[in-house]
C-alpha cells in the first residue's frame, strides 16, 4: 500500500483532467448561477476574483465534480484559459477535480490533536466497515473516504466533516450510527457544502 | 489568574449575533467613538494599546495601519484573514460563530482609520458555519446602514463581502491570501525589500491592509474603552498587552477556547482547561504546529507573552496550546506534524517543496521500524537547509517543529530509531498509532 509521501508525491489524488474540444463545449449553468455569478462580479475590480467562487458554482451545477467540461465553463464564462482556471482548480483541495467523489464524502481529520486523541482509531473503523482506504470510494458509490489536514476545531477531536457538517468527538461506538444517519440523508454531501459556499457570498438582496 | 474576558465576554449569549443583542450590550459604540474622532486619531488609540497582529507574527497592528497612504489617490482595501487553519487553532472560528458583529464593527473602525472603501473576509472553505454566521451579521449591518454608503451620515462609504477559500494552509500567509483572492492559485508573492508592502501596493496593486480576526475583533474593545485600558492589562510582560484567545485542545479535560490577559502562566491555562486528562503532562505545543515543542519543566516556567515565550524556546504563534500526556509519543506526533507541512507546501519554492517530504520520508520510515544511525543528523541538516530558505514562513514553520523535537526529546528519536518501536510502550500509546506503524511498535 502506497505511503501518504508516496500518495502526495504522484499527486495522485488529483489526475490531471483533460481539455475538452472547444466545439464539445456544453453550456450546463442554471439561470441561478448565471444570475449568481453576475452579482458576484460586482464584488471585485476584476472579474478573475471570480475564479474561486465560480468553481464553487461548477461544482454545484456538475454535480459535485470538477470534470473537465465544468471548468472549461468557468474558464468560458470568466473569458480565461482553461489551462489557468484548471490550475487554480488543482490546487485546492475542496474541488474534486480529476474523479467523481461518493454520495457521501467523510472526511476524517487524523491531524495533531485529532491523531493525538485517537483519530486513527476512527479511520481503521471505518476504512474497515466500508471497506475501501483514503481516497477511495465504495463499489455502490455510496461513500467516500478522505483524510483531511486540520479542520480547526480541536476542542471537538476527534473530528470528521461531512459536507458543510462538522461531527465530532467521534469514537469507534459512533461509526456504525453515523453511517446508517449518512445512507438516510438524500443530498450529496459535495453538491450541498459547495451550494451552501455559493450563498454565503452573496448579500440578502443578491440570492 | 482567571480568564479576562474582553471579546468573549458574551460569546454564551445567542442574541450577541444579532444586532439588536449586540447593541443591547454596548455594540457599536466604539464606532461611535471612532467617527467622532480622524483617522489619525483612531491610529493613535490603536498605538497606546500596544495592539500586535495575533494571527502569529505579533506585528504591531498601528505600524500596518499607519502605512495606508495619507493622499487617497486610489482605493483602499481591506482584507480579514479569516483562513485559521494553523493545527490546534481554532479562536478566529468562535469568533466569527459567536461574535460576528466584533469582527464587522472592527474592520468598519479599521476602514475608517485607513480610509478603505472594501473589505473581504477571506475565510477557508470548511468553516461554512463561521461565514454564515458573519453573513447574517453583515446583511443585518447593512440593512441598519452600518455598512453600505455613508455609514450613519458620516461620510464614509464601505462595503464588505465575504470570500471563501478552498482548502490551502497556504493561504494564512497574507501574500499567498490576496493571489487566492485575486482567482489564483494560492502561492506567496515577493515581499519587502524585494516588492512594496501591502500598505503601498498589495492586492489588485491597490493600498491593502490584512489583519488577522483577532485583531480587528479587538479593535472594537480598544476604541471603546479606549487604548490605555487595554494597555494595562499584560502589564507584567515586556511588550505584549491586552488579552489574547488560546484554543487549548489535546489531552486536557475541558479543551475550548480561553481568553487570557498576558502575562499569564501556560500553567494557569492548563488548570483553566481543566488539567491534564490520562497521565502526567509531558509537553505542550504552545501556540499552534509551527512553534517549537516545549517538555514539562518548560511548561512550569512558561509565561504567555511574545518576549517570554522566547525565554522557554517556544512562541505564542496564533495561540493554540495542544498539551500532550506521558502516553504521547514524539515521534508520532512530529511525523503527523511533518506530514501536515508536505501536504500544505505550496511547491512554489524548492527548499519546502522538497525539504518537507524528505523530512516526512526519513520520519516514516522511522515510523516503520527502519530508522538508520544518522537519521537524527540527517533531519536537522535537512531543517536546517529549509529555515531561513524558504520563498515564505512555511517552509520555516515545517523546519522549526523538528528542530525543536529532535533538540528537547532526543532519546525517543533514538530509542526508535534503534529499536524499531517507540519508547512510551504503552496500550495508550499503541491505540493512537496508525495501524502500519502499530504492526512494527509491539
Amino acid at each position: 500500500m502506497p505511503t501518504v509521501s508516496d500518495l502526495i508525491q504522484l499527486g495522485s489524488r488529483n489526475d490531471r483532467p483533460k481539455r475538452p474540444e472547444p466545439a464539445d463545449l456544453q453550456l450546463k449553468f442554471s439561470d441561478k448561477a448565471v444570475a449568481q455569478l453576475d452579482s458576484l462580479r460586482g464584488h471585485y475590480p476584476e472579474e478573475k476574483a471570480c475564479v474561486l467562487p465560480g468553481l464553487w458554482i461548477a461544482q454545484r451545477e456538475y454535480d459535485g465534480t470538477l470534470s473537465p467540461e465544468a471548468i472549461a465553463e468557468v474558464a468560458h464564462r470568466l473569458n480565461r484559459s482553461f489551462a489557468e482556471v484548471e490550475g487554480v482548480a488543482t490546487f485546492y483541495s475542496m474541488y474534486n477535480t480529476g474523479h467523481a467523489p461518493g454520495k457521501h464524502v467523510i472526511e476524517v481529520c487524523t491531524c495533531l490533536s485529532c491523531h493525538m486523541c485517537g483519530a486513527y482509531r476512527v479511520a481503521d473503523s471505518l476504512k474497515e466497515k466500508l471497506g475501501i482506504e483514503f481516497g477511495e470510494t465504495t463499489e455502490d458509490g455510496l461513500f467516500t473516504l478522505h483524510e483531511v489536514e486540520c479542520l480547526n476545531a480541536c476542542d471537538r477531536a476527534p473530528l470528521i466533516q461531512v459536507g458543510d457538517e462538522y461531527i465530532g468527538p467521534v469514537t469507534e461506538a459512533d461509526v456504525d450510527k453515523l453511517l446508517t444517519d449518512l445512507k438516510s440523508r438524500p443530498e450529496r454531501s459535495s453538491v450541498q457544502i459547495s451550494d451552501e459556499i455559493v450563498k454565503v457570498h452573496l448579500q440578502a438582496d443578491e440570492a | 489568574m482567571a480568564e479576562h474576558k474582553l471579546l468573549l465576554k458574551h460569546a454564551d449569549d445567542k442574541a450577541y449575533a444579532t444586532l439588536q443583542g449586540y447593541q443591547a450590550k454596548g455594540g457599536y459604540e466604539g464606532l461611535k467613538k471612532a467617527m467622532a474622532m480622524s483617522r489619525e486619531e483612531v491610529i493613535g488609540e490603536v498605538k497606546t494599546s500596544g495592539l500586535r497582529g495575533r494571527g502569529g507574527a505579533g506585528f504591531p497592528t498601528w505600524i500596518k495601519w499607519s502605512g495606508i497612504p495619507k493622499e487617497k489617490t486610489d482605493m483602499h482595501v481591506l482584507i480579514c484573514n479569516a483562513d485559521e487553519g494553523e493545527p490546534g487553532t481554532f479562536k478566529d472560528k468562535q469568533l466569527m460563530e459567536d461574535t460576528p458583529f466584533l469582527v464587522v464593527e472592527g474592520m468598519t473602525i479599521a476602514a475608517h482609520a485607513c480610509q478603505a472603501d472594501v473589505g473581504y473576509i477571506y475565510i477557508r472553505g470548511e468553516f461554512v458555519d463561521a461565514a454564515r454566521s458573519l453573513r447574517k451579521a453583515i446583511d443585518e449591518a447593512y440593512a441598519a446602514n452600518l455598512l453600505g454608503k455613508n455609514i450613519q451620515g458620516s461620510g464614509l462609504d464601505f462595503d464588505l463581502h465575504i470570500h471563501m477559500g478552498a482548502g490551502a494552509y497556504e493561504c494564512g500567509e497574507e501574500s499567498a491570501l490576496m493571489s487566492s483572492l485575486m482567482g489564483e492559485r494560492g502561492m506567496p508573492r515577493l515581499k519587502f525589500p524585494h516588492a512594496p508592502f501591502p500598505t503601498v501596493s498589495g492586492i489588485w496593486e491597490k493600498p491593502t491592509i490584512i489583519n488577522n480576526v483577532e485583531s480587528y475583533a479587538a479593535a472594537v474593545p480598544i476604541l471603546q474603552d479606549g487604548g490605555e485600558a487595554y494597555a494595562k492589562l499584560g502589564a507584567s510582560t515586556q511588550r505584549s498587552t491586552g488579552t489574547k484567545l488560546f484554543s487549548v485542545s489535546g489531552h486536557v479535560n475541558k479543551p475550548g477556547n480561553y481568553e487570557i490577559e498576558f502575562g499569564t502562566s501556560l500553567m494557569e491555562l492548563l488548570d483553566l482547561a481543566g488539567g491534564i486528562k490520562g497521565g502526567k503532562l509531558k509537553a505542550c505545543v504552545p501556540g499552534g504546529s509551527s512553534v517549537p515543542i516545549i517538555n514539562a519543566d518548560s511548561c512550569e516556567k512558561a509565561i504567555i507573552g511574545y518576549e517570554e515565550m522566547g525565554d522557554v524556546g517556544s512562541m505564542v504563534g496564533s495561540g493554540a496550546a495542544m498539551f500532550l500526556n506521558e502516553h504521547s509519543c514524539i515521534v508520532s506526533f512530529i511525523w503527523r506534524t511533518a506530514q501536515f507541512y508536505a501536504h500544505e507546501s505550496c511547491g512554489k519554492c524548492t527548499p519546502c517543496r522538497e525539504g518537507t517530504k524528505w523530512m516526512l520520508k526519513i520520519l516514516e520510515r522511522i515510523m516503520k521500524g527502519g530508522g538508520e544511525a544518522g537519521d537524527m543528523e540527517l533531519l536537522m541538516q535537512i531543517t536546517e537547509q529549509i529555515d531561513g530558505r524558504s520563498f515564505c514562513g512555511l517552509g520555516d514553520a515545517a523546519a522549526w517543529p523538528v528542530a525543536a523535537a529532535l533538540k528537547v526529546f532526543p532519546e525517543e528519536f533514538e530509542y526508535f530509531i534503534k529499536n524499531g518501536r517507540s519508547m512510551v510502550d504503552s496500550e495508550e500509546a499503541r491505540a493512537l498509532a496508525p495501524k502500519w506503524a502499530q504492526a512494527v511498535s509491539v
